[in-house]
C-alpha cells in the first residue's frame, strides 16, 4: 500500500508535467513520422510518366501497367522538362519517357525503346530502373505474344492481344517478390514498419533514463528521508517508484504501437510475442532509468547524460539505421546493448511473420539485461536511501 | 486550560532517549545523550548549529542507527527498520520536504497514505491539518506557488496527519518571517496544550523560553544541562550577562576579559567581530574595571548592556560559547 502511494504520487507528477508528456508522446511520433517517409524512398520509387499526346491503346495500356506496379508511385508530366526539372530536385527518382508512336511501331513490328532518366548520383533511380524494366518487358511479352499469333495463324493484332490479356490472365503467372536482403538472409521492415518500433525501442529507454531525473529530485526535496521517518522500509520506496516508471514505459510502448498501426498502419505480428517483448523492453527501461535515479546527484546530470546515453546506445543498437549496414565488427559491437537485441526481435515479428518462439534467443538476453539492472537499481537506491537519504 | 504535563520521571515517558552516542569518522556527534518527554511536554534541544541536534533527531525518528543507546516511543523501540514506533512520530524536518508539483492536499494525503490511514480517516484528517495550518483556501496549489511561510506551515501539516504521539520538529522556524514564525509558534504551543509529546530543536533562545516546558542545553554532542527554563536560569542567577559593544574590533581585550577573575563565560559576535558578551557574577562592581581595561588597550566602548539571567546567558555559562556563534 505504501508502494502504492509513491507510484500514485510519480505518476501524477510526470502526467501533470506537459514537458514530459512531449518527450513521450509528441517527440516520438514526430520522429518515426520523418524516419519512416525518409526510408520509404527503398521500397516505392517515385516516377515521372511523360506520355506521348497522340498515344494509342497499346501506350495507354503501357501506362496503366505502370500505375498499378505495386512498386512504383507514378506522376503524369505534360511536358518533358518539368518532369525533368522535378528529377534534378530529387523529387522524382526517374523520369519514363513514353516513345512517339509506340502503337504503330508496334502494330508494324519495329523495335520500340522507352527511354528512362535517372540521375547519376542517385542508387534510387537505378533501382527504378529495373522496377520499370519488369513492367515494360511484361508488357513487351503480351504484344509479342499478339504479333506472333497474328502472324502465324491470322486475325487482327487488337483482337489476338485481348485473346493474350485473356490467357494472361487464366494461366498461372510466374512470381517473384522481390526482398532486401543482408548477409544472412534476412530482410528489414520497411518505411514506418522501421522507423516505428525502433523509436519505441529509443525512446522508451530514453524517457526511462529521463525519469531518473524525477527520482534524484525527490531525493534531494528530502521527501523520501521524511518517508523513512513513516513505518515504510525503503524498499518500499524503492518499489513504489519501480513500479510507477514501469507503467510510465508500458503506456508509451502501447502509444506507440496505437499510433504505429492507426496511422501508419503498422502490423505489429504476433501480438503475444509483441506484447512480451513490450512488456521486457518496458523493465529495460525502468531498470536503466531507476538507476541513473540512483546514481546520479543532481537532476541536471540526469538530463545532460541521459538522453545523449539513450541515443548513443540508441546508434550502436541499430535504432538509427539498420546494423545490416553497417561492418561485421560493429554489428557485433552493437549487441553488446540491449536495443540491439531488441531491434533484432521486432525484425522478426515485423518482417518474417516470427512468434514467441522465434524471438525465445532474443526475449532471453533481454530479460537478462532486465534483471540486471533491477538488481543493481534496486541495490543502489536502497543504499543511497538509507546512507545519506536527503542527498 | 489543559493541565501542565507531568514529569517524565512520574509518567510513563512518551520518548525515552537512553545514553545515545553517534560518530561519523573521528568526529563525535552525539555522545551519551540520555533525554525523556512526558505526554504533553514541550521539549527544547538548544545548541548552536553543529552541536548534534539534528544528529540526535534522526536517531530519535530512526533515520540514523546510533552507535550506542536505545530510542523508545510509548516503550517501543525505535529503531532504522520500519517498526510501530514510527507510526507513533511526526517529523517535521527542517528544510521543506514535499513534492512541490504536487497540491497542498495531494502532499497531505501522500503522507497520510505512508501512515496507512484508511480513506475516511485521512480525507476527514487532512481537512482538519488544513484547517489547523489555516491553508484551507489553498489546499488545491501546488507546493511551489505557496509562499515560504506556507510552505513551513504545510511541512509541520505533513507531521501531523496521522496524529502522531510524538511531533519531532527540527529548526522549523529558520529562514522564517516574523509573521509566519509566530504562526509556527503558535501551532506548537497547541501541540502541546492538545496533549501531544513534542521534541523541538533550536538555536533560538527565545522560542525555548517561550515554548518548552523542559530544555536540554547539547553542546559538541553533549547534553550539558537540563531542566525547565526557570531551572537553568537558576544555575547563573547570582550572574549577570554583560553586553559591550565597541567601534572596532575586540580580539585583544576578550582575551584580557577572559582572564578576569569574575567573568565566567564569555563570547564575541557581532557582525564585525565588535560585540563581547560576558557572564559575570555581581555587573555593576567589575563594569569599572571592564571600561579601565578598555581604555588600556586603547578599545572604544560605544554601549553596555547589563541583562537579567536568561537561557543565554546559561548557554554563556555552561559552555563558554555563544549560541549563535
Amino acid at each position: 500500500m505504501t508502494a502504492l502511494a509513491v507510484t500514485r504520487a510519480t505518476l501524477t507528477r510526470v502526467l501533470r508535467d506537459r514537458t514530459a508528456l512531449f518527450f513521450m508522446v509528441l517527440l516520438p511520433v514526430a520522429i518515426i513520422v520523418v524516419i519512416g517517409v525518409t526510408v520509404r524512398g527503398f521500397d516505392q520509387f517515385r516516377v515521372g510518366l511523360v506520355p506521348d499526346p497522340r498515344s494509342g491503346p497499346v501506350a495507354q495500356e503501357l501506362a496503366a501497367d505502370l500505375a498499378k506496379a505495386p512498386g512504383l508511385r507514378t506522376r503524369s508530366y505534360a511536358d518533358a522538362a518539368d518532369a525533368r526539372t522535378a528529377l534534378r530536385r530529387a523529387e522524382l527518382d526517374a523520369v519514363i519517357l513514353m516513345p512517339a508512336g509506340l502503337d504503330e511501331s508496334v502494330r508494324a513490328g519495329r523495335s520500340v525503346t522507352v527511354r528512362v532518366l535517372v540521375e547519376p548520383s542517385g542508387s534510387a533511380g537505378h533501382a527504378a530502373v529495373s522496377s520499370v524494366s519488369a513492367v515494360v518487358a511484361d508488357h513487351a511479352g503480351r504484344l509479342q505474344a499478339a504479333r506472333f499469333a497474328t502472324g502465324q495463324s491470322g486475325g487482327t493484332f487488337d483482337g489476338n492481344l485481348a485473346l493474350a490479356r485473356g490467357a494472361e490472365r487464366a494461366s498461372s503467372p510466374v512470381a517473384v517478390r522481390a526482398e532486401t536482403v543482408n548477409g544472412q538472409s534476412d530482410y528489414l521492415p520497411l518505411g514506418y514498419s522501421y522507423s516505428t518500433p525502433t523509436m519505441l525501442v529509443l525512446f522508451v529507454f530514453i524517457n526511462a533514463l529521463a525519469g531518473g531525473a524525477a527520482i534524484v529530485q525527490t531525493r534531494r526535496t528530502g521527501v523520501y528521508a521524511r518517508a523513512l521517518a513513516a513505518p515504510v522500509p525503503a524498499r518500499a520506496l524503492v518499489a513504489g517508484e519501480t513500479i510507477a516508471y514501469l507503467l510510465l514505459a508500458l503506456l508509451q510502448s502501447l502509444l506507440i504501437v496505437g499510433i504505429g498501426a492507426l496511422a501508419f498502419d503498422v502490423a505489429w505480428g504476433d501480438p503475444l510475442a509483441a506484447g512480451v517483448l513490450v512488456t521486457v523492453w518496458a523493465l529495460v527501461g525502468t531498470g536503466a532509468g531507476v538507476l541513473a535515479g540512483a546514481l546520479f546527484r543532481t537532476p541536471e546530470q540526469v538530463h545532460a547524460i541521459g538522453p545523449a546515453l539513450g541515443i548513443g546506445l540508441g546508434m550502436l543498437g541499430g535504432c538509427m539505421w539498420p546494423l545490416a549496414l553497417v561492418p561485421g565488427w560493429l554489428r557485433t559491437a552493437g549487441h553488446a546493448v540491449p536495443q540491439a537485441w531488441a531491434v533484432d526481435a521486432w525484425t522478426t515479428l515485423l518482417s518474417r511473420d516470427g512468434d514467441l518462439s522465434s524471438v525465445a534467443r532474443e526475449l532471453t538476453v533481454l530479460t537478462a539485461f532486465a534483471v540486471a539492472l533491477l538488481t543493481c537499481a534496486s541495490l543502489a537506491l536502497r543504499h543511497r536511501l538509507t546512507t545519506s537519504p536527503g542527498a | 486550560m489543559t493541565d501542565p504535563p507531568g514529569s517524565p520521571d512520574t509518567v510513563r515517558p512518551v520518548l525515552d532517549c537512553a545514553r545515545l552516542a553517534r560518530r561519523f569518522g573521528e568526529r563525535v556527534a552525539v555522545d551519551d545523550v540520555s533525554l525523556r518527554i512526558a505526554p504533553g511536554e514541550t521539549y527544547g534541544l538548544l545548541g548552536p548549529n553543529g552541536a548534534g541536534k539534528t544528529t540526535t533527531i534522526r536517531m530519535v525518528c530512526g533515520l540514523l542507527r546510533p552507535d550506542a543507546g536505545t530510542v523508545r516511543v510509548a516503550d517501543r523501540p525505535v529503531s532504522t527498520a520500519a517498526g510501530p514506533a514510527k507510526q507513533l512520530i511526526g517529523f517535521v524536518p527542517q528544510d521543506v520536504a514535499l513534492y512541490p508539483d504536487l497540491s497542498v492536499r495531494e502532499n497531505l494525503r501522500f503522507f497520510g497514505r505512508l501512515y496507512r490511514l484508511p480513506r475516511r480517516r485521512l480525507d476527514r484528517r487532512v481537512d482538519e491539518v488544513l484547517d489547523l495550518i489555516d491553508l484551507t483556501a489553498r489546499a488545491g496549489d501546488r507546493v511551489d506557488s505557496l509562499s515560504g511561510g506556507m510552505r513551513r506551515r504545510l511541512n509541520i501539516g505533513a507531521g501531523l496527519v496521522h496524529s502522531p504521539t510524538l511531533l519531532v520538529l527540527d529548526e522549523p522556524t529558520v529562514g522564517v518571517d516574523p509573521q509566519s514564525r509566530h504562526a509556527i509558534l503558535e501551532s506548537v504551543n497547541r501541540f502541546g496544550e492538545e496533549g501531544m509529546a513534542v521534541l523541538y530543536t533550536t538555536h533560538y533562545m527565545e522560542e525555548a523560553e517561550r515554548l518548552c516546558d523542559r530544555v536540554g542545553i547539547i553542546d559538541r554532542g553533549r547534553l550539558v544541562a537540563e531542566g525547565s527554563p526557570r531551572e537553568l536560569v537558576r544555575l547563573v542567577a547570582e550572574r549577570d550577562r554583560i553586553r559591550l559593544t565597541a567601534a572596532g574590533g575586540l580580539s585583544g581585550y576578550a582575551e584580557a576579559c577572559r582572564r578576569l577573575p569574575r567573568v565566567e563565560g564569555l563570547a564575541r559576535g557581532g557582525d564585525h567581530g565588535d560585540v563581547v558578551e560576558l557572564v559575570v557574577k555581581d555587573a555593576r562592581s567589575l563594569l569599572p574595571d571592564l571600561l579601565d581595561l578598555a581604555h588600556e588597550q586603547g578599545v572604544d566602548i560605544r554601549s553596555v548592556e547589563i541583562d537579567e539571567p536568561d537561557l543565554e546567558a546559561v548557554f554563556l555559562h555552561l559552555t563558554g560559547t555563544a549560541l549563535r556563534e
